[in-house]
């Protein structure tokens, strides 16, 4: 017995050993990194590769195309469009009619090593014209007849009055004729998704699409034609091919064409981005790595901050955000504007104010500072009033404009003057505001209690499907927010000439409307700020309302991290990754 | 049995649908969908609006939408079929797609909190019971509501601030000062002197030992650099493990039994063998030569528990099965802390493991004992918030079961005819007091994947929480229907397995059919 009670363990034990030698591994080698990684705090996960979709229009997806696809130009932080001449040249050949010639440089090159070309062009002046589009769909959306090829999230119109671009240059150049004038053509940007991974991957030869491309007319909603099979296909795949939640094993449904190329994606947790070997280009990134965490929390992302897991953020600005990352050592805290502005609007066609004096009279007594005071200057020391309600302040355009606009006017609660032109008369005024909105109840409330001195009886009109009583007439004024993507001109005749879909205010001058008609044909940038300036006076003098305040935004950096500048505008932090470097 | 077992079926399934279509309801009127586009400056804005109205389905009123909902979740039922359609989110993303993600982030983040919650909860309160009217006592009552009734969200800002930052910012220089050794020391002391309790004498004595002995060793830890350079080393290995050898053979079968008393033995012998033996094995480990060791540890301390033999062979398989594999866990712990110099030198750890993050640092590279101190350091904060607030209610529990348990007539009549007080503690009345913890642990293992939406944020783990969130946020019914669904399948589950479990515990219950 004594074997058995010393041997069989030993037995076993032996087993065992052959067993468990048999499973081991080496384990991977830990590298180093030399030109260092930055990692950056974003709000909200990847959903998709394609961020031109209804579906695939999140900020994130766009801020990842931002990394890794090349463009003719970007926005910097100033607004201004910074061409990139080693993607490709823009070149205007006409005013009239407006023919412009987008030539692709020899540097331009997808990661796979296909060299971007005229048929990338064509996939997006296919999309963003909408040229081959014959539905027509009810209220809700749904096509009723004929075909919607591409699902495209942005704007038609501009693209839509070109006719079918003219390829050149040895498949290297695309030159567009528009139809009549388009003030926004500097914006348009024919790059998009590459043709040659969307036509693989639907299953259909890029010859042929482009072949229906350039052979099919363009698509009439009032005689649908049959579909073309070879397009839908090609569209189909466009539309949600790119839509993912994990990374995809094919690696060509993400392609890079600019610095970074996507590595790796834990899915609810990071993706990391790695320099593109491939890429030629100008804008070359000093760093090697760029691992995008995702951190949904603003307080979470300071303290991440904070332990160095993260190195730049981008929260949700607050005054307690920004009062803990000043309290921080070793980091930089930017403040400054985002594209998006309060605005008190007075509802033109409500009893109340059909008389300019009680318009102006209420406007009179709007605390605009002491609005600012409360919600924006501790979340950024340097704002000022926002005097204009067509340019964003810190641009050359805002200074001309509040020169003349006359907003100064109300730039001081008047209370005196108010009353003066209200004589004696005490107007009811209802107003809009959302109520699920700290910041709209305070400025509500702020304004309330200042016209109420001068006479008005202020009713409070606030309720949380606001969006849904917007334009419906059962309010006299209204304070809610407009978020614009900071360039274009686009905007204007959609908010204040009588017709444009955001004008809820049922506002009517028939000369803003002239102004804005012919704004919208204007080239030139000086003549465009000309005409907002016109439009800008004019909507001060009408009373059309004032604008509260510009939205503060907040940004932050570990000071590991040199080359981070603001970005007020949705591409957020990431707009010139290839200026960072790490110390 | 059957028919109760049926009738609680039938109406768990009535109860569900119910719960769905008010869920429905509740979350489409919980917001607007398209409020986000009223502030848009876009030419474009109808068409976006008109997109996402199809793509939400929002011109069909809500209580109609229920139904178009539960028509592809219907299809789930059909076994094999892969036809499950919880639809899409506003994103376009399948919910079936992003339901398997979101559990398994919760179950990361949870199941850790909740098994050594419900493990220390439960030997304080019975400890608490023991002593009861001590001061002991009346600190852990203290503490437990102190810890019951603190939010979430503030607990995981102050572990983040001292247990993170504070000690990242101490590895740096990693020398504790006089004063913290003292007060250490003595809150161990006082820990000590509070469990194991006793006449005067005894607690002074258990005082200074144990203050002394905790002194000595964060001066042993400062001196050395053990923070940087962490291990247990052989001497400790040894005194540790016979250790836990000689408090499972006092607990399960009392200090004279010296069979038990060997096997316990034979485990810490074969141990610190092991401990020399199979560094170099461990070095080149996967998770699978972890688990084949691990497999073999119990067999190991099952065998020989049984070759010792003896009257009682099923207590002696017990003694050595647990010693071997607590045992077991030391030389994984000594060798993870082994890694830990490396772990703290690589580029993306910089010198400050303790994360506030995630799950993982991204693009970590090495070994399973580097991604397993990675996993612990980024778990450790949330799992440490959900433990002390779970933590507390266990605590309770398991003090008013024991004392309940502890006035019965039979302990009184087993204490009376002279039974050892370890066998009336551990063997009648301690498990019978566990017969109603076992159904708050079942239904709390339902609740788990409910997931902690509050520390999810906090730790920005995106599980089950943040798919409701964010699809309440907009609202977006579908992801939320999607998260509703999984947790209350879960709770009328467990409950049902609460049920049965009673009545498999506790005779007395049992229903006749």
């Amino acid at each position: 017995m004594k074997f058995s009670r010393i041997g069989v363990p030993i037995a076993i034990a032996a087993v065992a050993a052959m067993a468990v030698t048999g499973c081991t591994t080496t384990g991977e080698t830990p590298t180093q990194a030399t030109g260092g990684t930055v990692t950056v705090a974003e709000v909200n996960e990847l959903t998709s590769f394609n961020p031109n979709t209804p579906q695939g229009n999140l900020d994130m997806n766009a801020k990842l195309t931002g990394y890794t696809r090349s463009g003719f130009f970007y926005i910097d932080n100033k607004l201004n469009l910074v061409p990139d001449k080693s993607f490709g040249t823009i070149e205007k050949i006409s005013d009239d009619p407006l023919t412009v010639k987008y030539t692709l440089a020899k540097t331009a090159t997808w990661s796979d090593g296909t060299p971007v070309t005229a048929d990338d062009m064509m996939l997006a002046w296919a999309v963003q014209s909408g040229y081959y589009n014959d539905s027509k769909t009810d209220a809700d959306g749904n096509v009723t007849s004929g075909t919607t090829y591409f699902d495209y999230a942005g704007d038609t119109t501009g693209l839509g009055l070109t006719s079918l671009p003219v390829i050149g240059d040895n498949n290297m150049s695309m030159t567009l004729t528009y139809s009549e004038p388009y003030a926004d053509w500097t914006l348009i940007n024919p790059i998009d998704a590459p043709a040659h991974v969307v036509a693989d991957k639907a299953g259909v030869a890029l010859k042929d699409v482009l072949a229906a491309m350039t052979s099919m007319p363009r698509g009439d909603a009032s005689k649908p034609a049959a579909p073309n099979k070879d397009l839908k296909a090609f569209a189909d795949f466009w539309n949600t091919g790119f839509d993912a939640t994990s990374l995809p094993t094919d690696k060509s449904l993400y392609l890079s064409s600019a610095g970074m190329v996507l590595d790796s994606w834990t899915p609810k947790q990071s993706i990391t981005l790695v320099r593109n070997p491939d890429y030629k280009g100008d804008l070359k990134p000093k760093v090697d790595k760029i691992v995008i965490r995702f951190i949904g929390d603003a307080q979470a992302q300071v303290t991440a901050l904070q332990n160095g897991e993260v190195d730049l953020i981008n929260p949700q600005s607050s005054a307690d955000t920004i009062k803990s990352l000043e309290a921080l050592k070793n980091v930089t805290t930017l403040t400054g504007n985002q594209f998006s502005y309060d605005h008190l609007d007075i509802s033109f066609n409500t009893k109340v104010f059909k008389d300019p004096n009680v318009r102006k009279a209420f406007l009179m007594t709007v605390p605009r500072q002491q609005i600012l005071d409360a919600i924006v200057t501790p979340q950024n020391p340097d704002a000022t009033l926002d005097d204009s309600q067509l340019f964003f302040p810190g641009t050359d355009a805002y200074d001309a404009s509040v020169k003349v606009n006359g907003a100064s006017v109300y730039d001081k609660v008047d209370i005196d003057g108010a009353k003066a032109l209200l004589n004696g008369a005490k107007p009811e005024v209802r107003v809009l505001y959302n109520t699920k909105n700290p910041n709209r109840v305070a400025s509500f409330q702020a304004l309330q209690a200042s016209a109420e001195k001068a006479g008005f009886k202020v009713v409070d009109g606030g309720a949380e499907n606001w969006g849904s009583l917007l334009g419906s007439g059962t309010y006299d004024a209204s304070i809610f927010g407009w978020i614009s993507s900071g360039v274009g001109v686009a905007g204007v005749p959609q908010i204040f000439s009588t017709t444009g879909g955001g004008n809820y205010s049922g506002y009517s001058n028939p000369q803003v409307d002239q102004l804005a008609q012919k704004l919208q044909v204007t080239l030139d940038k000086k003549a465009q700020d000309d005409i907002q300036i016109q439009i800008d006076t004019m909507l001060f003098a009408d009373g059309y309302g004032v604008p509260l305040f510009v939205a503060p935004g907040v940004m932050a950096h570990s000071n590991n991290v040199t080359g981070v500048v603001y970005y007020p505008g949705q591409a957020g932090i990431g707009w010139n990754y290839w200026e960072w470097a790490k110390k | 049995m059957v028919t109760f077992i049926t009738r609680r079926l039938i109406v768990s399934i009535l109860l569900l649908l119910g719960a769905a279509f008010i869920m429905y309801q509740l979350t489409a009127l919980a917001g607007d969908p398209l409020e986000e586009f009223y502030q848009s400056r876009l030419p474009n804005k109808a068409q976006l609006i008109a997109a996402r109205t199809e793509a939400l389905q929002l011109n069909v009123p809500a209580p109609l939408r229920f139904f178009l909902w539960l028509g592809g979740a219907a299809k789930c039922l059909i076994p094999f079929a892969n036809s499950c359609d919880l639809g899409l989110t506003a994103q376009g993303q399948k919910v079936t797609d992003l339901l398997p993600m979101a559990m398994g982030s919760t179950l990361q983040l949870v199941t850790a909190a909740t098994v050594l919650a419900i493990a220390i909860g439960i030997t304080f309160g019975i400890v608490s019971a023991l002593r009861q009217y001590t001061t002991f006592d009346f600190v852990m009552t203290f503490v437990s509501f102190l810890l019951y009734s603190l939010p979430s969200f503030w607990v995981g800002i102050l572990l983040k601030e001292f247990i993170a930052i504070k000690f990242n910012d101490f590895l740096g220089d990693p020398q504790l000062g006089p004063i913290w050794i003292a007060v250490i020391a003595i809150v161990i002391g006082l820990l000590w002197v509070g469990l194991i309790g006793g006449e005067w004498r005894r607690r002074v004595s258990v005082f200074i030992v144990s203050a002394l002995a905790t002194a000595a060793v964060l001066v042993y830890f400062s001196i050395t650099d053990w923070f940087l350079h962490p291990n247990i080393g052989p001497v400790f290995m040894l005194i540790m493990s016979a250790g836990i050898g000689l408090v499972l053979t006092a607990m399960l079968a009392g200090i004279r039994n010296r069979r038990v008393m060997l096997v316990a033995a034979i485990q810490v012998v074969i141990t610190m063998i092991c401990y020399f033996a199979l560094q170099s094995l461990l070095d080149i480990s996967s998770i699978y030569t972890l688990l084949i060791l691990g497999l073999v540890t119990l067999v190991v301390g099952l065998v020989s528990g049984y070759l010792v033999g003896g009257q009682d062979r099923g207590l002696n398989m017990r003694v050595g099965a647990l010693t071997a594999l607590l045992s077991a866990a030391l030389i994984l712990v000594d060798r993870l802390m082994q890694s830990w110099p490396q772990f703290l030198g690589q580029s993306s750890i910089n010198g400050r493991p303790i994360a506030t993050v995630g799950s993982q640092t991204p693009g970590l590279t090495g070994d399973i004992w580097m991604h397993g101190l990675d996993s612990f350091t980024h778990l450790l904060l949330p799992t440490l918030t959900l433990m002390l607030i779970g933590f507390a209610g266990y605590t309770r529990f398991s003090r008013a079961g024991m004392l309940d348990v502890l006035n019965q007539d039979y302990i009184r009549t087993a204490r009376a005819k002279g039974m050892p007080e370890r066998v009336v503690i551990v063997r009648h009345a301690f498990r019978n007091s566990l017969i109603p913890i076992a159904t708050i642990v079942a239904s709390d293992f339902g609740a788990l994947l409910g997931g902690a939406i509050i520390t999810e944020q906090v730790f920005a783990f995106s599980g089950m929480g943040n798919l409701f969130q964010v699809g309440l946020r907009l609202p977006d019914p579908n992801p939320v229907m999607g998260y509703f669904v999984v947790v209350a399948v879960m709770v009328v589950v467990f409950n049902f397995i609460a049920d049965m479990t009673y009545s498999a515990l506790d005779p007395r219950v049992r229903t006749r059919g």
